[in-house]
């Protein structure tokens, strides 16, 4: 059987006929389905490049660095009565639809640390590469941050630290013990006033001189 | 998916304007070799004698929507990253007649006006210093007018998401539409240009 | 049937004919503008565009001449930014010029570029260049109420799919060949 002679642009379209018609299968955006890469996700894991300290966390946010998302993965409610400075709140089936894009540094916690392991699992596994666990989770930040506790040998430069991490820990509303309490049996603590922004920074009020539009035509 | 390259940190801010004058390059030279730098051709379009504009722009989508399509599909490229202008339809609605209208009148559109203005056309010339001033009178009444600029806002939606389909059945979608819009440009052509 | 009918144009805008090389293919000048804005969306997250490149350099402009003034026009502010940059410092300015010298080059390469004006067998120079400057004047509303203009939203929010450039792009032809009838003896 002879095909016919087709003209150039007879040509053109029935390629694009073609690929048309085999996009109909296409998923340029990412579905549920995800491809794990186990042993470099065990790698990340022992490298202990999966997470950040609750210390590292407060430097960031007393700084007022911009260029992270903290997300809280507790209950909205839980959220309200307290959260670290400058998160957002998501819960983990929401955190697929979430505006976050895979060039954003994230940073994820929880009350203890499990649902942020996990989430963070599912983050990397959906190509996110910059995604951070704060270790210890809600617990963790109340022991280190806002109620630190002087530790047991007291040097000088042991001490020097201590005296920072009161300094720190009165900026976010909590207190230095020295009575060596845990901090699980501390009181909740109100949502201190804050110095930086609360919620995702916003670099300028609207009104005054703004950043030059950058996308658009 | 490292890409688009500039929202990974591949290169920074000056380098993209050095990629955005070789990205011109390749437009403008585009535009002039389809004979877009002229005005009598660009508005034949509308008087049916010569359908190029409306088959240089579709084949352009066409493509380029296949390409972030198998791109995407593909893994080699973050579409979420891709800038998506936010839509606001009274005011796009409205623009796009006047931009019609500004296009037979004028005889261009910005791109192709460069595209004119760089090949020596002095219509294009005038017609640039036209959209200055349009500009200038748009921006005396921008503040007036602000309330219309942003109303109908929708965010940054495609037409799956509106439409409640798959991506890949509305891009076989606009295929079909454009290779039989492209059968009938051409029949349309011979029909007006063998008028007597 | 009118009772005098218009000769049909033998001189451009047909393809093929008037000094210079014929032009391209219309299909494969379109997938290579089409590789172009693929290119853009790969290297940089976005797409091609030519009207904010307008609305920078005339900000700019009127900074310089009337800088108050321009400092507290709300639009412009958008492109004057808060100083830290310089607003011809703008992606779209750079791709602009490149539009041109990419065009030029074309031109050059095909014998087509030449000064001169381009207009209908009809009508004088005077009257097409001032029609020139109110398409110029009419088509930045319109792009400007649009966001964008057929190289920003119709070429790359066509290729995304995007809502309102679809719209838009629509609308585009609806506007000009409503107005096509009227302005005939311009072009033909």
């Amino acid at each position: 059987m002879r095909l016919p002679q087709l003209t150039l642009n007879q040509k053109l379209g029935v390629a694009a006929l073609v690929l048309g018609a085999l996009a109909l299968f296409s998923q340029p955006h990412r579905g549920p389905f995800v491809k794990l890469d186990a042993r470099e996700l065990a790698l990340v894991v022992e490298q202990e490049v999966d997470h950040v300290t609750p210390t590292e966390l407060a430097a960031w946010i007393v700084e007022g660095r911009a260029d992270y998302r903290l997300i809280d993965l507790r209950t909205a409610d839980e959220f309200e009565s307290y959260h670290i400075p400058t998160a957002e709140n998501a819960q983990l089936p929401a955190l697929n639809d979430y505006p976050i894009q895979r060039n954003q540094k994230i940073v994820l916690y929880s009350e203890g640390g499990i649902h942020s392991a996990q989430a963070w699992l599912l983050l990397r596994a959906q190509g996110y590469e910059g995604v951070y666990t704060v270790l210890g989770g809600l617990d963790g930040w109340k022991d280190e941050v806002l109620f630190p506790t002087l530790p047991a040998e007291t040097g000088p430069k042991e001490r020097a630290r201590f005296e920072r991490a009161a300094v720190v820990a009165r900026f976010f509303g909590g207190e230095a013990r020295t009575d060596g309490a845990p901090a699980a049996s501390a009181p909740a603590v109100a949502l201190p006033k804050l110095v930086s922004p609360a919620g995702p920074a916003q670099p300028v009020a609207p009104g005054a001189p703004r950043k030059k539009k950058k996308e658009g035509c | 998916m490292m890409t688009p390259l500039y929202k990974y940190g591949f290169f920074g801010e000056e380098f993209s304007l050095l990629v955005a004058f070789v990205l011109g390059l390749g437009f403008g030279f585009f535009l002039e070799r389809a004979g877009f730098g002229s005005a009598r051709k660009l508005a034949a379009q509308f008087y049916l004698y010569d359908m190029s504009v409306f088959k240089v722009m579709f084949t352009a989508i066409v493509t380029a929507m296949l390409g972030v399509t198998y791109l995407g599909w593909l893994g080699w490229l973050d579409l979420d990253l891709v800038y998506l202008v936010p839509t606001h339809l009274g005011p796009q609605v409205v623009g796009g007649l006047v931009l019609g209208v500004g296009f037979v009148v004028g005889g261009y559109c910005p791109g192709t006006s460069v595209a004119a203005l760089a090949t020596g056309r002095f219509d294009a010339v005038l017609y640039a210093l036209g959209i200055f001033a349009g500009t200038f009178a748009y921006a005396q009444v921008y503040p007036a007018i602000q309330g219309f600029v942003n109303a109908n806002p929708m965010g940054q939606v495609t037409l799956p998401e509106v439409f409640e389909l798959s991506w890949g059945l509305v891009v076989f979608v606009v295929v079909i539409i454009a290779v039989l819009g492209f059968w009938g440009a051409t029949l349309v052509e011979r029909r007006f240009r063998s008028e007597p | 049937m009118t009772a005098r009918l218009p000769d049909p144009p033998r001189a451009p805008p047909l393809a093929g004919s008037g000094p210079g090389a014929p032009y391209l293919n219309p299909y494969l000048a379109g997938i290579g503008l089409g590789l172009v804005l693929l290119a853009a969306f790969v290297l940089v997250g976005r797409g091609l565009g030519a009207s904010g490149a307008f609305s920078s350099t005339l900000s700019w402009f009127v900074n310089l001449v009337a800088p108050a003034h321009a400092q507290a026009n709300l639009y412009m502010q958008d492109y004057l930014g808060d100083g830290t940059t310089h607003p011809l410092k703008a992606w779209l300015v750079f791709e602009v010029v490149g539009v041109a010298a990419g065009a030029l080059f074309s031109g050059l390469l095909a014998g087509r570029a030449r000064f001169t004006v381009e207009k209908g067998p009809r009508v004088s120079t005077a009257i097409r260049l001032l029609c020139a400057f109110a398409g110029g004047m009419l088509m930045a509303f319109g792009a400007h109420l649009a966001r964008g203009c057929t190289s920003g939203q119709a070429l790359t929010g066509g290729a995304l799919l995007n809502v309102g450039s679809w719209a838009f792009m629509l609308m585009v032809f609806v506007g000009g060949y409503s107005v096509a009838w009227f302005m005939r003896w311009q072009w033909r």
